[in-house]
């Protein structure tokens, strides 16, 4: 919610800044996100303009003779639209704008004492073709008197928060710091009879604790003075006309969402607050059609709805220029039940979102007539005598105040003075222990949610940190396990990769999987999240596809899969490319190392039918699976094994196919995690330094380097000379490390693959050869290094 | 010769599981798809209440969700051990929206659970620190302040400060009676804090990664830088 920061002074006096007040706000619980607003500084002055010269040295520039009430100077200007007799606002030396602050300068050879502003300088648009002029105002006036808004907090409200969903409930919290605050005393003026005698309120549901009703006759519709448009404005609420926008005023102002019918447009004067029976089309405030459904809490008047509860008005009884009588509605709706129908609907407004969150009970009499008076004040006409009143306040609940657990549960001393005086400043009424709670907090069932008022009142400085009692180091878990399994095929050279969940409805196809195997999501928001994958391969499949610059491709990936009745953990390994091994050889090492037989995996070869569907242009493409354990799963309601769908991928017919390899179900793979040997199972948690490059869009090239360097210098030393050679390279990967005589005594050769990219463009050949000569160049330099091929 | 590469999230949380094994955490791991009682009911979270729509979910037809949290693990541990519990439950977490260079699908969260006798809110406050210090080798700037989560009460988010600006780095708060009691546990007897931090936001931070897809990309240019 946007919070104007003035407003909230009406409730909450206070000396310190916007950004002061934010802070507080923030350590209290409610996080301001940002300050908005415009603050310009005070050394931006109205300046009238007395002359305009050209600069003698640029013919775009010109010298404004402006005086600024204290004397006269001259400044250089850039934009074209100066004239003599203007007012504009100038900044003085030192004054510090959004972007940066104005010092003297000397723009070609004459100096400028100061700056004049335009739009965008200011901060005010994004206007910046010419310097902005300023009307009404006074020589030597700051200019943020006259274009000054008031700073707007914006700030995440929790959803236990309901309260402060408004000024006077955010200057409340913000006030119980020191003690509590009251609403002011209205002044309401009533005549011309008993509202009683004009309509008649009935609730006929329980989810409608309490309907007050207000009539005012006689009203002039009109628009709002420019002040009240302004203030709605700068929160973000639009201005309509001068009684719907006392009403949401009221509730920016007090939380109290209200509602404005037209009397004259009320069948019989009776308000209704009931329950829809059977499914009704009608049309709300905003023009669209709306079908309510049985159970939608509704008011109706004698004939029809007129408002869908705590959600918006409908058209019928809209409040228009015409409208003379009004009955205005300030009601309490039920929380679960507005938030049942705002889902329904898919609608949620202003109103919904405080009922939602719950509105202050006891409150709602203050707020119908704040309402009733502003209107008046607004529109004229005449308040009739006394609420309609429906229903009760709800009555209040009290919890017992645990001082002793207060203090265990936090890990400070706090008083019971202090405890009973900050329940008391935050509305509580305290009496032998127990904390009666106010009506507006709808949060407070136990003693430990009074912990959480308790600490965030007296400051999070008071708690002082005490460290948890030391424990042993625990025991390895099959995590350590997965790990041990991923640094082996990392030290044999394989790369970990890790994959969606997901599968597309061209993964299937692509897969050939039946969807019948596959658990499907109900609301997927893009279309590759579509279905949870089943198996790992299909992934691994595509990362083939996605790595053209790479020849050949080692890769792996150990997560979950998802089979309609478990949850698996599983291991896949996936090879391709002329020289790349075989899954079959780094099975048989993985196998003896781990004393797993290597038939507890699924190994197989993909065809070129399956090659061409996955897209895949390189050879030689081996796949293997394992199940590495069963994950602690949970069974499927009841309700949702008739939900699972039996339907086929769009536009493929799978009839008379045999079933898919890739598919994970139904093949019968051996836990084997129980069963690996592991010889330790410590982390292994090398922090090599990492200079990670920005991978460019467009595609690399590769360069191959061998060097003759001292025996000395490591592979480390030299990739790390050549990153810092040139911001081209990105990925440099050692191939080749050996001594030979013929290299000389304490000398070898070591071989790299230097990929290089450019960000903006594809990798010319010409800029490939550049810097590589640059890497050359530097190598030699640093280590002697001595250039092979 | 040739070397292969761990993933960067890998290696991340290879670092925090270091970090929280010195101080006594047993690493435990539970299901991604799982029931809406685990996902939501069983930490307080029920149906018709706002607290809901922070989650964007995906549900499954068969009535189960993709977990929005690894906390999915808290009850399902408590269920079967007694205190003294002390563990982090790291994994993977899904969100239903569309993706951009800051919005994933599918992130990585690390839960945290400390269940005991007299556990305090100046217990928790002792272990953010000392875990933020060591994740940061005590070079960043952080600060508590009260926020709200249904599991939790009293509940409190950490900001740390990059560059000028304050980012939520987790969540924490005192384990919720209500949660306590569907775990089985006394909350008269015991009481403990929970965390949660996302971390795949520290691994980008942490190399400056432009881009929070490029986790799962399966780019290798990408992966083998690490």
């Amino acid at each position: 919610m946007k919070y104007l920061f003035s407003w909230l002074k009406e409730y909450y006096q206070t000396e310190k800044s916007p950004e002061e007040v934010a802070a507080d706000i923030t350590h209290l619980g409610t996080e301001i996100e940002s300050i908005g607003g415009v603050q310009i500084d005070d050394k931006v002055t109205v300046a009238k303009i007395l002359e305009v010269k050209p600069h003698p040295n640029a013919d775009r520039l010109q010298i404004a003779r402006i005086t600024t009430g204290e004397g006269e100077l001259e400044v250089v200007c850039g934009a074209p639209n100066i004239e003599a007799g203007q007012l504009v606002p100038y900044a003085s030396v030192g004054a510090k704008m959004a972007d940066f602050e104005v010092k003297e300068v000397e723009i070609r050879g004459v100096k400028s004492p100061g700056m004049l502003l335009s739009e965008r300088e200011l901060g005010i648009s994004d206007e910046h073709e010419g310097i902005k002029i300023l009307e009404n105002v006074e020589v030597g006036e700051k200019v943020s008197a006259y274009l000054n808004s008031d700073p707007v907090l914006e700030a995440e409200v929790t959803p236990n928060r309901g309260d402060v969903l408004s000024h006077f409930g955010l200057s409340r919290d913000l006030a119980a710091q020191e003690k509590s605050i009251e609403k002011p005393v209205l002044d309401l003026k009533e005549s011309g009879g008993k509202a009683s005698d004009f309509v008649l309120v009935e609730i006929k549901t329980e989810k409608c604790p309490l309907y007050l009703a207000r009539v005012i006759k006689g009203v002039k519709i009109g628009p709002s003075p420019a002040d009240l448009k302004a203030k709605l404005e700068a929160v973000g609420a639009k201005s309509i006309n001068n009684i719907v926008d006392a009403t949401n005023f009221v509730m920016l102002d007090l939380g109290h969402p209200l509602h404005a019918f037209d009397a004259g447009k009320i069948q019989d004067k009776k308000i209704i607050i009931s329950e829809i029976e059977q499914e009704t089309e009608v049309v709300s405030l905003d023009g669209a059609p709306r079908a309510l459904l049985p159970e939608m809490m509704v008011i109706c008047d004698a004939k029809r709805p007129v408002a869908i509860a705590g959600i918006m008005g409908l058209k019928n009884s809209e409040v228009d220029d015409e409208t003379t009588d009004i009955i205005l509605e300030a009601a309490v709706f039920d929380a679960k039940s507005t938030r049942k129908s705002v889902k329904e609907l898919s609608l949620q407004t202003e109103a919904s979102y405080r009922f939602e969150r719950g509105v202050d009970t006891a409150g709602t009499e203050y707020a119908i007539n704040k309402a009733a008076q502003m209107i008046q004040e607004l529109a004229g006409g005449e308040i009739l005598e006394g609420v309609v009143q429906a229903g009760e306040v709800e009555k209040p609940h009290e919890v017992k105040i645990e001082y002793e657990r207060i203090n265990d549960l936090a890990g400070v001393e706090y008083g019971k003075e202090e405890v009973d005086k900050t329940l008391t400043n935050l509305g509580f009424k305290v009496k032998n222990g127990l904390a009666e709670v106010p009506s507006w907090r709808h949060d407070i069932f136990a003693w430990e949610d009074l912990v959480e008022e308790v600490i965030r009142m007296s400051g999070l400085e008071r708690l002082k940190p005490v460290a948890i009692s030391k424990s042993n180091k625990p025991e390895p878990t099959d995590y350590f396990k997965k790990e041990k399994i991923k640094d082996y095929l990392k030290e044999f050279g394989l790369d970990e990769v890790s994959n969606y969940s997901f599968l597309s409805d061209e993964d299937v196809i692509a897969a050939k999987i039946d969807p019948k195997d596959l658990i499907e999501v109900a609301n997927p928001v893009q279309e590759e999240n579509r279905y949870l994958r089943n198996s790992l391969v299909p992934g691994l499949l595509k990362d083939i596809t996605k790595n053209p610059s790479f020849d050949d491709i080692e890769i792996f990936e150990i997560g979950n899969v998802f089979l309609k009745e478990k949850e698996e953990t599983n291991l896949a390994i996936v090879t391709s490319g002329k020289s790349a091994r075989k899954v079959g050889e780094i099975l048989k090492s993985f196998c003896e190392k781990f004393s797993v037989p290597e038939s507890v995996f699924k190994v197989y070869d993909i065809d070129r039918e399956e090659l061409k569907r996955f897209k895949i242009k390189k050879p030689n493409v081996s796949v293997a699976e394992v199940r590495l354990s069963s994950v602690d799963s949970t069974a499927i309601p009841e309700s949702g094994k008739a939900a699972i769908l039996h339907r086929k991928p769009t536009g493929t017919d799978l009839e008379g196919d045999e079933p898919s390899r890739l598919s994970g179900a139904g093949v019968s793979l051996g836990e084997i995690l129980p069963k690996l040997k592991f010889e330790n199972l410590d982390l292994k948690v090398k922090d090599c330094a990492i200079q990670y490059r920005e991978v460019s869009k467009f595609p690399p090239v590769k360069r191959d380097l061998s060097f003759i360097v001292d025996e000395k210098t490591t592979l480390n030393d030299v990739k790390k000379e050549i990153l810092s050679a040139t911001k081209f390279a990105f990925l440099v990967e050692a191939f080749d490390e050996f001594q030979d005589k013929r290299f000389g005594e304490g000398k070898k050769n070591v071989a790299f693959h230097v990929w290089l990219q450019d960000l903006q463009k594809t990798m010319s050949d010409e800029t490939a050869d550049e810097q590589i000569s640059k890497i050359i160049d530097s190598l030699q330099k640093k280590f002697q290094a001595e250039l092979r091929s | 010769m040739k070397q292969g590469h761990l993933h960067p999230s890998t290696r991340f949380l290879r670092e925090l599981v270091q970090i929280f094994s010195e101080l006594g955490f047993e690493v435990y791991e539970s299901p991604e798809v799982d029931s809406e009682w685990y996902n939501f009911d069983a930490l307080n979270i029920p149906s018709n209440h706002p607290a809901r729509d922070v989650q964007d979910t995906f549900w499954l037809k068969d009535g189960r969700v993709l977990r929005t949290h690894t906390s999915n693990g808290q009850v399902r541990y408590g269920e079967t051990h007694k205190p003294p519990i002390k563990i982090i439950i790291p994994g993977r977490c899904y969100r239903n929206e569309a993706t951009d260079a800051t919005h994933e699908t599918t992130f990585n969260q690390l839960e945290g659970l400390c269940i005991d006798k007299k556990v305090t809110v100046a217990n928790l406050f002792a272990t953010l620190d000392q875990i933020i210090n060591k994740i940061y080798s005590g070079k960043v700037e952080y600060r508590i302040r009260p926020h709200h989560y249904s599991f939790v009460e009293p509940g409190y988010d950490v900001d740390i400060k990059v560059g000028n600006k304050w980012r939520e780095l987790l969540g924490s708060g005192m384990v919720h009676p209500t949660v306590l009691k569907n775990m089985g546990i006394d909350p008269e007897k015991y009481s403990g804090f929970a965390f949660g931090l996302g971390f795949d936001r520290m691994i980008l931070n942490k190399h400056n990664i432009e881009d929070i897809r490029l986790l799962l990309s399966g780019d290798l240019r990408f992966l083998r830088q690490f």
